[in-house]
């Protein structure tokens, strides 16, 4: 395979892969937001995959409020959305969905002749952090709406050093 | 008899689903977060099928797999994967080791209880009777 980006607009699958995930698996809608700044928390809860192969490599994050994390956990566990959660809970919550849309974008680059594998998640929490990467590398941000908040889902990504 | 399901996730969350799903049914479901505990738990309780990811820490779902093929006395167990990973090949390269089905993340739970009924037979719980009330006590005379 040559190290040319393949003929996959990332922003449109995670698009359609996001509200799946959201509506298949949390029963929320999720709508993707093309205008605006980026969402800003008080304080973060971040999901993160990173996938590795010889032609490709990059990580996907899912940024949301801890707010939001919570409600998604309580959604997925099919509890009531004002319960509150212990953190452990809401982190593998977080950790599996991340791990859904780095897992459907992973499928979509093999299908595209781009092999790599997988990460397990991480979780990160904080106040205040931007996660940068490093030269060469293609970065997109999406930003989402669902139940009046806002999320996004940011992906860097690598192709043999060409993007 | 109940059948006995065996779910290997690393993931609680996605255990806890699969729990609720087959709360209906008649069945027993065992546990494990990776690899090496799944393979640890299908040799105790010789599960009537097991459900596997196939990215968790420790030991993956597919040398999981290729251990319990390559065992005499679990070679025979189905196994489904459930994963969040759909790309062509992967699905090529884990059918040929031998797995009965496929089923991709994000799932509904009905499609889970779908594909495990394709696979054995799952029985619905029989309703437990309503207690009858005791009788009245008769009128002294």
């Amino acid at each position: 395979m040559n190290a040319q980006a393949p003929a996959l607009d990332i922003r449109h699958f995670l698009n359609g892969h996001l509200v799946d995930v959201f509506q298949t698996m949390l029963s929320m809608k999720a709508t993707p937001v093309s205008e605006g700044p980026p969402p800003k928390f008080a304080e973060h809860t971040t999901g993160s995959v990173g996938f590795a192969g010889d032609t490709v490599s990059g990580a996907v994050y899912l940024h949301l409020s801890t707010e939001m994390a919570n409600r998604i956990a309580a959604a997925m566990l099919g509890l009531p959305p004002e319960e509150t959660l212990g953190e452990s809970d809401v982190n593998d919550v977080v950790g599996e969905c991340t791990n859904m849309l780095a897992g459907g974008l992973k499928s979509a680059l093999c299908d595209k002749g781009y092999e790599c594998a997988v990460s397990t998640p991480a979780i990160i929490r904080g106040t205040s952090f931007a996660i940068e990467s490093l030269p060469d590398v293609r970065q997109e941000q999406m930003i989402y709406e669902s139940n009046g908040s806002r999320f996004a889902v940011e992906v860097h990504i690598k192709f043999n050093g060409k993007n | 008899m109940a059948s006995k399901i065996l779910s290997v996730d690393d993931s609680r969350t996605i255990r806890l689903i699969v729990g609720r799903a087959l709360r209906p049914y008649d069945c027993v479901l065992c546990e494990a977060g990776n690899g090496e505990e799944g393979l640890a738990v299908a040799a105790r309780e010789k599960p009537d099928l097991i459900l596997l990811d196939v990215t968790m820490p420790v030991m993956d779902g597919v040398t999981m797999l290729t251990k319990l093929k390559e065992d005499p006395a679990l070679k025979t167990i189905p196994v489904i994967m459930l994963t969040a990973e759909s790309g062509r090949d992967n699905v090529i390269h884990i059918a040929r080791l031998g797995v009965r089905d496929y089923l991709v993340k994000p799932f509904k739970e009905d499609q889970l209880i779908e594909k495990l009924s394709r696979n054995l037979t799952l029985k619905k719980k029989e309703a437990v009777p309503a207690p009858v009330p005791a009788p009245a006590a008769a009128p002294q005379a």
